[in-house]
Parts: C-alpha cells; structure tokens; sequence
C-alpha cells in the first residue's frame, strides 16, 4: 500500500514536472520535423546490459589488478575500449540524422494511427538498427547511406478528435547494446481522430417531416419540374414543351419529381443515442454505410447543413465535423 | 545464436584441455546440442529437466576436482554453469549474458598461463565474443522473446563490423594499460596454483626428481648481465639447500628460513644481473652463488644464501640481484650445524660407511679426501645419464658399488652420504647450472631442464665450499649443459631445428615478459619518470589516464563523425552534385536536410531579383524526376544538358 501511495505521488510528480521536462528538450534545439538531431539533443546512457557488462569489468579489473595480471589486464580494457566505441558508436548513429517529414493519415478512435516519419541520411553512412518508440511500442529500421526511410510507428488513439501526439523517442544501442543513444521529437502537426463508428447503428432515419426515401426515386411523378427529356410514346400532351421541342427540332417532355427524394438529411439533434459521443459514433457509422452505397447526404450539425452531396470527400468533410465536434 | 555459442567454444577451449576428460566432454556435448538444437529448432528443455541438469553438472564438477577448491575448480564451475546456461538460452538477455561472459572467461584463462601463444587466444576470443554481441543486436526488437531460428546476416560484413570495433578499441585499451594506476601490494591474498600440475624444482630432492624434469623444455627463467656472462662455472643458480637426509629422500633444515647471520659484501668481483623468473609456485628466488640481495620487494637472504620471497612466485616477477662469488660462507660451524652436516639414517649404507671411514684413516686432509674421491669418479666407471633406477634401502650403496650410473641427484646424494661418512660436513644444494646463451637477445634462457643438483662441504679455513660431483663424471655438463651429455632425442621431434625454433621464439617471449608481463607498479613509475613525470601519487596517474583517453578518444570520435563526401551513383547525380558546388562558390549552400526542391524553393524565395530562381527550380523537379523516378535516358540526358549549361545569375 504504501509502494502504491509512493507510486502514485511519483506519478503526480512526474505529471506535474512532464511540461517542465518537454519544454527544456525543446529548448535545446528543433524538435519537430524537418529537423537534424545535433548533438545537443542526443542523450547517451548505458542499457541495463551495459551496466552487467561494466559490473563483469569490474570483477575483472578487480581480479587482474591484485594479481597483477596483465593478459587480464589487456583483456578488461580491451573491452573498456569496446564499450567507449559503443557509446560512441552510437551517438554517431544519430548525429546528423534528417526527420524530413512525419504525417499520419486519419483514423477512427481507438484504431492506431499509423505515424510515417520519413528519415534521411545526408553524412553518407548507413544508419542501421534505429527505433522509434512511443508507448512501449518500438519498431525497428534502418536508413541506407545518403539515403531515405519511411519508418511507421503505430500509436493508439482513444479519444476523437485532433490527437496531439507526445515526444516519440528516436533510439539506437548499435553496435553492441551496451550503450543507448536516444533523442526525442514531437511529430509534426496532429492526426485527425474520427469518432468511432458504432458497430451496430439503427436504421437510418426515413422520416423527420421531410420525404426522405432509402430508394432512388426515378419513376415517382411528383409536382416539381425536374429536366426535359425526349419524348416517348405515352407521354402525356400537357407535358410536351413545345416552346423547346421547336427550338431542338424534336419532341421534348417535361419531366417531374418528388422534390428532395434522392438524399438523406443526417441530423446531429435527430440522431438517435443517449448523449453526444454515442450519436456522433452513429452519425459516423451513418456517413461511412451511406458512402459505400454511393447515395447522396446532407449532415446536420447545429443548424448548418453540409450537403447534399456524396463520394469520399464528402465523407471525409462530414467525418471531420464530426470529429471536431 | 551462432556466434554466441562459436565465442563460448572459443573461450573455453583452452580451459577444457586443463578439465578432467569427463567435465570437458560435458561442456562439450552442451555446446554441440545447443547448436543443433538452433538448427533444427528444437523445442525447449523443460523446467524441471534444467534443474535438474544444472545441479547434475554442479556435482559432477566437485566430484571431478576431488572437492577441492581452487581457482581451476572455479573456473569449471563457470564453464559448467555456462554450458548449463545454454540450455536456456532463448533470449537476448541469455545470449547477451553469455557473450558477455566468455571475456570473462579469456581473462581468467590468464590467472594460469600468460604466455605469449595467448595473445591469439585473446584477439580471437575477443572478436569472436564481439561478433556475436554485434549479431544479438541485429534481431528485431519483436522478437526478444524467441529467437529459435538464428537470424544470420553475413558472416563477412559482421567480422569486419566487429574486427574495426576491436581496431578502434586498442588505442583505449592500451592508453588505459600503461596509465592505469597499478597495485603495489595485493588488496587481497595471492592464488597458490600457477604451475598447472606441471613440477619445477621441488624443496626435496628424492632420486629421479631432477631427472625428471630434463624433459620439461619449459623455462625456468631468464637472465641479463650487466657486463656480460660470466664464466660457466659460476652459473649454479642456487635453490633450497637441503640438510636432512632419511636414506632416500633430502630434505632442507628447519633453521634454513632463518636471516643470513652476516651480510655478503660487494666486492670488484660481484657480478650484476636482472633475472626474469617464470613461476613456480615456491618461495625461493633463483641466484648465483653468494646472493648479496635482490630488488624485489619483501625479499630476503636465508641463512643457507638463497634469495626467498615472502610470497610464493605465482606470477611472472622481475629482479635485480647482486651475487659475490668468492664469499667466505660460515667461517665457524657451529657445534648444532656440525651435528646436522654430519647425521646420516641409521643401519644404512654399509659399504658406504665403511668407504668412508677408510678413506677418513687414508686421508687426513679433507681437500685431499675429497679430490681423491672425485677422482674415482672420474677414473672408475661411472655414468652420467638418465637412467633412473629405483634405489633400495641401501641406495648409496647400491649407487657407488652396483649401479654407478644415474643422474646428478644420484651423485650428488651418494657423494653427501660418503662424506658424512668420512666425517666432512656436507650439504645437497638443488637449482639450475648453465642455461642457453642466446646470443641475439643477449640472455641466458635457463629451463627446467637444467636443474641440477651438487653439494657444498665444509673445510676448515674455507667454509662452505661447492662440490659438483656431476663434474668429475661429466665436465661436459657444466660447460655445455645437460643437452649435451644425453645422446638421443628427448621427446618426438627434438631435432636441432625444432630447438632452433624454440629458441628464437624464447627470444620473442622474453620480449614479451620483459614489457608486457613484467610491467608492474614500478616499472610504470619509471616509465613516468622517463617520461619527466616523477613521483605522481595514484589520483595524479589517473588524471594522467584520462587526459591520455582524452586525446586518443577524440581523433576516433572525428574520424567516427566524418562527413563522408556521397559518390555519385549516376552521371545525373554527378551532375547535380557539380552545380552544387558551383553554387556554393556563389554562396548558395544547400542545407543537408533540404530536398533538391526545398533547396530551389528557398533560394528563389531569398533571391527573388535572380533571373536563374525559377530556373533553377524547374532543374530541381527534374532532378528529383530523373534521381528518384523511374529510369529514363531522355530526360536524364536532358537535365545533365541543362545543369551544365545552367549558370547563376
């Protein structure tokens, strides 16, 4: 219990010190890409590894010293040497890096949005083994020699809207392990999050006082006049134009429709859910089903209409609302 | 996985050749099931299974070494423990801590031989530990759990990352040997072993145990003189003197520890050298008669004139001693020592005795007594060779009467039994006579092989006085050394050229003692003083050590950093790479993390007045096209055309 206490007290430490600690990284130097990571931003400390290493070298130091040894010797700071190359191994393994750009593609709460952050090498040496970790995740890659890389590091979201991603950690221990240079960044911008679609979203509305059918009308005759088409045997006379059939050289009718029959109004107050988060999820899981189908909607959203219109841009116009709502 | 298990075979090799069979046959077959076990990718061994396994091994190693513990049983156990590691070895940490662990094992392996054949087990130990540390490094981070199947990338480039790794760290590790502050004194107690089970000379002499070790071409030690070698009949490098004699085994006195009662002066004669002493494990310190002092530290002269060390030598050690060879030794016996260079076993050697007693009513000089005797030796026939029969409990007897052939111990024994007999004190001193003269490297390179043993009698007006009754049988030992009176090859391929060989690579180890072995606390404190540092304390050689790392790190470091100029892959890139450097001479720099576009952007958004912006820009799209497109001949023929003609205006 008091382990738990002491933890928690650590945890509101480190909370309240966190802004401290990213403000004083990224007054050393940019921190966003397009950056170069210099030497002011890389950190170099020992793995754990590297601290079972330095203990074995001790014994040995230890060990040759009192015998005076000198083979032993020779053999302990061969291996001090291996360790000083480490650490500077792999510090050069970050120094001069280039983060040209990083971006992520939308997506829906509580997927992982796929961070591209795209590196470049300008010092003409392979940069093997780098990682980029965020969250306990790490995926590992390597950048050619005056080359370019793509890594992608997935980070969860859990909330829509604009996700501001944390310092994401850069780090290598090549060669040997022993050492870990590392430097931090913040991504460029912020990863749109829309909300989550719900998995299983009533009907879609087909009343709310207005004619709102889930089929596409053509045939239904209604009271307002629609386009001219050509006439056809049956057609009846009232509905020729002749003022146009004259003009065209050929015979012309008048065609009509139900007024507004051909999309959907999706509106956020209509919606049905219990409060905001579950009727955007719906409306969400509503936009994405009327896309698919390739129909035409309009969304609601506080008296401001978007639309009528349909395809993915007008999904992703719609997704976006919503996830900014 | 590979190379982990490639370094462990590789560290304990020479290790398993000093395990009893059954313990290194374990090790062995671990390490071979390992390896197949990667490779066909077995499942692991269950729990229970590895407990049981590692306590089997345990026991198996106290059981092997008898129980006894020592620095060779505590490195099987390591061994054993590791080898019993791998059959868990499933993880990077394991296969870190394996690969880690052989340096530690190539560094014990020095605890027992610093010979200079080391060296190769040290580099290749080294780089075989470093090649698997840099291939645990390459598995992915998604596999740490599991890695069954061994990632392998090629063999070649991880030789050469590891191989340059090694390279870079020689300049650290060297800086570090010669800086690092050394221990004067052991923080703690010395190891007892460092011989192997191989025997040197031992502090009793029995018959056969000098003849033994005629075989043993190992060094003993090395020696420089100051003014050249001396003439062979002083080289008897004195060891225990020996006093107490139970019919077959010599023995040294309970009084022989004691201090000398008075100094050995110095004199015009005095010879100076620097010895260079293997170890032996034993106290004493090899010296030419009369050893005045030595300046190794906590050394001392004993009563009976032999240099002793107040620890046994279980480490190469260096030292320069100052012998008188025309030293008066105890010009007055006392009554106890008379009485102890007199006592013989009782109801042995008859015929012995009754020699002696004749020769004592024939002679009544003891010089005479003795030269008389020795010329029996000489004229009778005796033999001087290997031959080591066992002696029964009349062995002089058996000696000087039946046998009459036999080793200097024999002589030497049976020569000290007649004389107490006869009623001359004598006493059996063992060490080494002569050596090899090894003319290039300027030292005298004395082997077990050359131990020797001979007497010393005590007359009146002379003290102790040596006897070598070796040399009345055999002059040609004492001048040519024992090679030379023992026809016939000791041991498979003891040709000329072989010893040849041996000889100059003992040049080579003596090189390498002198420098790299012996270099101790004071010999880096004169290094220092040489180097016009004088008397720096421990904290100062450190700084010193530092500073030192400091200068060697950073031109690594530069060299590590270096900017390397990228090579153009293709005439596009040259080109491109040509009109950059033309607008660098304009001052127009393009920035390492820019694109070729971005480049273009900024310059024509910082130079809008220039005429050439939009078309340089419209060259950095093309280039971008031709670099990083789709491969196509026109349009790189039409942006090289382009870059060539294009100039800043």
């Amino acid at each position: 219990m008091i382990r738990a206490a002491i933890g928690t007290g650590s945890d509101r430490l480190r909370a309240r010190l966190a802004p401290h600690f990213d403000r004083w990284i990224q007054r050393r130097g940019r921190s966003q890409p397009p950056m170069r990571v210099v030497y002011r931003q890389i950190y170099v400390l020992p793995t754990r590894f590297g601290w079972l290493l330095g203990l074995l070298m001790f014994g040995m130091l230890m060990g040759s010293l009192n015998f005076n040894n000198n083979l032993g010797l020779l053999t302990t700071f061969i291996v001090a040497g291996l360790a000083v190359n480490s650490m500077l191994m792999a510090y050069r393994n970050l120094h001069g890096l280039i983060l040209a750009r990083s971006s992520a593609s939308p997506v829906f709460a509580g997927q992982h949005a796929e961070l591209h952050v795209s590196f470049r090498d300008a010092d003409g040496r392979e940069r093997p083994n780098l990682e980029l970790a965020s969250g306990g995740r790490i995926v590992r890659f390597s950048v050619p020699a005056a080359n370019t890389t793509d890594a992608r590091l997935p980070l969860p979201t859990q909330r829509r809207g604009w996700f501001k991603p944390g310092r994401i950690r850069l780090q290598t221990s090549h060669p040997l392990g022993l050492f870990e240079a590392w430097c931090w960044f913040w991504p460029e911008g912020q990863i749109l999050v829309w909300p989550r679609p719900a998995d299983h979203p009533p009907a879609l509305p087909s009343s709310g006082g207005q004619a709102l059918g889930r089929r596409r009308q053509r045939d239904m005759e209604g009271d307002n006049f629609h386009a001219l088409r050509a006439w056809r045997e049956g057609d009846p006379l009232h509905r020729i134009a002749w003022k146009a059939s004259q003009h065209h050289q050929t015979l012309l009718s008048r065609e009509f429709r139900e007024e507004q029959a051909e999309h959907l109004l999706l509106d956020l107050d209509r919606t049905p859910g219990r409060h905001l988060e579950e009727k955007l999820s719906i409306l969400t899981a509503w936009v994405l089903m009327l896309e698919r189908e390739g129909q035409q909607w309009t969304l609601r959203l506080g008296g401001s209409d978007h639309g009528p219109a349909s395809g993915r841009e007008h999904a992703h116009h719609c997704l976006r609302l919503l996830a900014e709502r | 996985m590979s190379w982990t298990l490639a370094a462990l075979f590789v560290a304990v090799l020479p290790h398993l050749l000093f395990m009893p069979a059954p313990v290194s046959i374990t090790i062995l077959a671990l390490l071979g099931w390992r390896a197949l076990a990667a490779w066909k990718a077995w499942r692991p061994l269950p729990g229970w299974l590895r407990l049981v396994l590692t306590l089997g091994l345990f026991a198996l190693v106290l059981v092997a070494y008898g129980g006894m513990w020592g620095r060779r049983t505590a490195t099987a156990l390591l061994c054993v423990m590791l080898a019993a590691k791998l059959t868990e070895m499933y993880r990077i940490r394991d296969l870190r801590l394996v690969a880690s662990v052989c340096f530690f094992l190539i560094a014990t392996q020095f605890l027992f031989s610093e010979r200079m054949i080391y060296l190769f087990y040290l580099a290749a130990g080294c780089l075989v530990a470093t090649m698997a540390l840099y291939q645990i490094q390459q598995i992915p981070p998604e596999r740490v759990e599991r890695i069954d199947r061994p990632v392998a990338p090629d063999p070649r480039l991880t030789a050469r990352a590891a191989g340059s790794m090694l390279a870079l760290a020689l300049p650290v590790a060297l800086i570090m040997f010669v800086l690092f502050p050394r221990l004067s004194e052991p923080l703690w107690g010395l190891p007892e072993q460092a011989m192997d089970g191989r025997t040197g000379l031992g502090d009793f002499m029995s018959p056969g145990s000098i003849a033994n070790l005629f075989i043993d071409d190992t060094p003993a030690f090395r020696a420089t003189f100051e003014d050249g070698l001396p003439d062979r009949q002083y080289l008897y490098w004195r060891g225990p003197v020996l006093w107490n004699f139970d019919g077959n085994t010599w023995r040294p006195g309970y009084h022989s520890d004691r201090p000398a009662e008075q100094p050995v002066p110095i004199t015009d004669n005095s010879i100076r050298y620097r010895i260079q002493l293997e170890p032996h494990e034993r106290r004493w310190l090899l010296g030419l008669d009369h050893p005045v002092r030595s300046s190794l530290p906590e050394s001392s002269v004993t009563s009976d004139h032999v240099l002793v060390s107040r620890h046994p030598v279980t480490g190469l050690v260096q030292y320069d001693v100052i012998s008188t060879p025309d030293f008066f030794d105890t010009p007055v016996l006392t009554s106890f020592q008379r009485r102890l260079a007199l006592s013989l076993p009782e109801g042995r050697n008859p015929r012995t005795l009754a020699l002696g007693a004749e020769l004592r009513e024939r002679y009544g000089d003891d010089r005479e007594l003795i030269a008389s005797v020795l010329r029996w030796f000489s004229e009778e026939a005796f033999y001087y060779n290997l031959s080591t029969a066992p002696l029964g409990r009349h062995g002089a007897d058996e000696f000087l009467f039946d046998l009459r052939t036999g080793y200097c111990e024999y002589y030497a024994s049976a020569f000290a039994v007649l004389m107490r007999a006869a009623g001359i004190p004598t006493r059996v001193v063992t060490g080494y006579q002569g050596g090899f003269w090894h003319e290039s490297g300027g030292y005298l390179l004395v082997r077990q092989g050359d131990a020797h043993a001979w007497n010393e009698v005590w007359l009146e007006g002379l003290g102790w006085t040596r006897v070598d009754p070796t040399s009345a049988v055999s002059p040609l030992r004492i001048e040519q050394g024992a090679r030379s009176v023992v026809s016939g090859g000791r041991f498979l391929l003891d040709w000329p050229w072989v010893r040849d060989m041996l000889n100059r690579y003992d040049r080579l180890q003596h090189i390498w003692n002198n420098w790299v072995l012996g270099f101790n606390a004071d010999r880096q404190r004169n290094f220092l003083k040489r180097l016009g540092l004088p008397d720096l304390n421990t904290l100062s050689i450190a700084m010193l050590m530092l500073a030192g790392l400091a200068l060697v790190i950073a031109p690594i470091f530069l060299v590590l950093l270096k900017v390397r100029e990228t090579r153009p892959t293709s005439a596009a890139q040259r080109a491109w790479m040509n009109l950059l450097r033309r607008l660098r001479r304009r001052g127009l720099r393009k920035l390492p993390q820019e694109t070729p576009d971005e480049f273009a952007r900024r310059i024509a958004a910082e130079q809008q007045t220039a005429s050439a912006a939009p078309a340089l820009l419209e060259l950095a799209q093309l280039y971008s096209r031709v670099h990083y497109g789709p491969p196509r001949q026109e349009m790189s023929e039409e942006f090289i055309d382009r870059a060539r003609r294009f100039s800043w205006r």
